[in-house]
């Protein structure tokens, strides 16, 4: 009887524990703002846990450590915008250049792609998979691992684009910022398009996204603000908290960084219980 | 003594060359309509890139700014750099060249701005975003002849105009204002020029 009690009242505690974790509503919430020197960013990506930047004013790549300080700068770049990285390899869509062009141990590539480019604004890699934003081509050229295909093109219905600054590859989209139409869309691999997003936020110039396992970001670049949706379209959450002039943004080890392109800053968020905040 | 001075004088020469050679650089500066974002800022820059020996390119977003120098003996014409702004998909609004002989060009849209006899100020609501805007509204209020003065402002929209009242009126400059794709506190712009602007500048609509 005794043993019997004890089992109930642990199987009771812990199923209270788990309901109440589930239950608690989290946020993102501003932690930390670093001012970086002399950087005007546009894309941010990460290789072996270190920060790179694109700085498209000043045709660099720079990385930097915990407190914004640059430890090394790829230069000789023409307009690196929106990048991306694997493993240890950067790819840095050059604006100015129509390419896009890869780094890594071995040296500078330009990486071969099926079709010529004009401004090349972002770029995604995922496994073998590779995606590009042709800004003023209004389309997405997308590599699946072993065939080049290209979709879109200049309009504002669905599926077309007015200008792409940015993409996002994931395991079964492919995640499109349709900067000047002000919204987010998303397509199948084989380029047909399955939703939108962000149409109905009044955002101005969507100029960059990040997809993570449950939420997609935006950046509402003249608005300052990122736009949080869940992956349906809802809008969680505005972030406005030090974001002007936003560009891109990641996350990392349970940190989200936003840059400000204008001001030059890295802001880091983190995730809090809503009833925290109080 | 005499090999020093000699020395100086060829150094003095050389100083003075360079200085002729830096100075033989035209000198434009562009306001240009529709530049947002560091996208289009570039993609201006892309398309000047076709201009050889283009230097010195500076871009302001904020105010649409655009400036950059460029070898005299081209002779390149203020009518070549609107028409490249254009094929870059933008709007030239005023252009100015300094040369490198000394002459200043500046397009026909600043030659406005004459003053003349009769002249009102009046104040009247137009709405608007950003400085896009405020290039775009007072471009279109100026063009209308009379007008001798224009400032907008973007956190309280409103426009203040001067103009000969015994050439123009009030409501001659909102309508241009409105076909310019701005509402006004009179005259309601069309949907379609309010669909042709950037879309940075497209502000909430007044209602009427």
């Amino acid at each position: 009887m005794m043993r019997k009690s004890i089992f109930i009242i642990v199987v009771l505690i812990l199923a209270s524990a788990c309901k109440e974790k589930v239950a608690v509503p989290k946020e993102w919430v501003l932690s930390k703002t670093i001012q970086l020197d002399e950087v005007n960013p546009i894309g941010l990506t990460q290789v072996n846990g270190s920060i790179w930047l694109s700085d498209g004013d000043h045709n660099r790549l720079v990385k930097i450590d915990k407190e914004g300080k640059i430890t090394e700068t790829i230069d000789s770049l023409d307009r690196p915008m929106h990048i991306d990285a694997i493993k240890e390899t950067i790819f840095i869509p050059e604006y100015g250049k129509d390419a896009i062009e890869t780094v890594d141990k071995k040296g500078r590539f330009i990486m071969k792609v099926s079709d010529s480019l004009d401004a090349p604004a972002g770029v995604s890699v995922y496994e073998n998979e590779r995606a590009i934003a042709d800004f003023y081509n209004n389309r997405i050229l997308y590599f699946d691992g072993a065939n080049w295909i290209s979709f879109g093109k200049e309009g504002k219905a669905q599926g077309e684009f007015y200008y792409p600054t940015d993409v996002q590859i994931t395991k079964d989209k492919i995640w499109v910022a349709d900067a000047y139409n002000n919204r987010v869309q998303a397509f199948d691999k084989k380029g047909t398009f399955l939703q939108m997003m962000g149409q109905d936020q009044r955002m101005n110039a969507a100029t960059g996204i990040f997809v993570s396992e449950d939420e997609v970001f935006v950046t509402d670049f003249e608005n300052n603000r990122v736009l949080v949706f869940d992956k349906t379209g809802v809008l969680l959450q505005v972030l406005k908290d030090q974001i002007e002039k936003p560009t891109d943004m990641m996350i990392k080890d349970d940190t989200l960084y936003v840059i400000n392109y204008r001001n030059g800053k890295l802001n880091l968020f983190h995730k809090q219980p809503i009833f925290a905040k109080k | 003594m005499k090999k020093s001075i000699i020395v100086s004088a060829l150094l003095m020469l050389m100083v003075v060359f360079s200085a002729v050679a830096q100075e033989g650089k035209d000198k434009f500066m562009v306001q240009v309509d529709g530049l947002g974002c560091p996208f289009c800022a570039y993609g201006l820059e892309k398309k000047f890139k076709e201009f050889k020996g283009i230097k010195n390119v500076k871009i302001d977003i904020e105010t649409g700014d655009f400036s950059f120098s460029y070898p005299a003996e081209k002779a390149l014409t203020l009518t070549d750099v609107e028409k490249q702004v254009e094929k870059a998909g933008y709007t030239p609004i005023t252009a100015k060249v300094e040369r490198a002989n000394g002459t200043v060009e500046e397009s026909s849209a600043n030659e406005l701005a004459n003053k003349s006899e009769g002249t009102v100020s009046k104040n009247v609501m137009v709405a608007g975003n950003c400085a896009m805007c405020e290039a775009r509204i007072t471009k279109a209020a100026k063009s209308v002849k009379g007008v001798s003065a224009v400032s907008w402002d973007k956190d309280t929209k409103i426009m203040n105009v001067s103009f000969d009242a015994g050439l123009t009126s009030l409501e001659k400059i909102e309508k241009e204002v409105a076909v310019a794709g701005h509402d006004t506190k009179n005259h309601q712009a069309h949907s379609d020029d309010y669909g042709n602007l950037p879309a940075c500048c497209k502000y909430e609509r007044l209602s009427y």
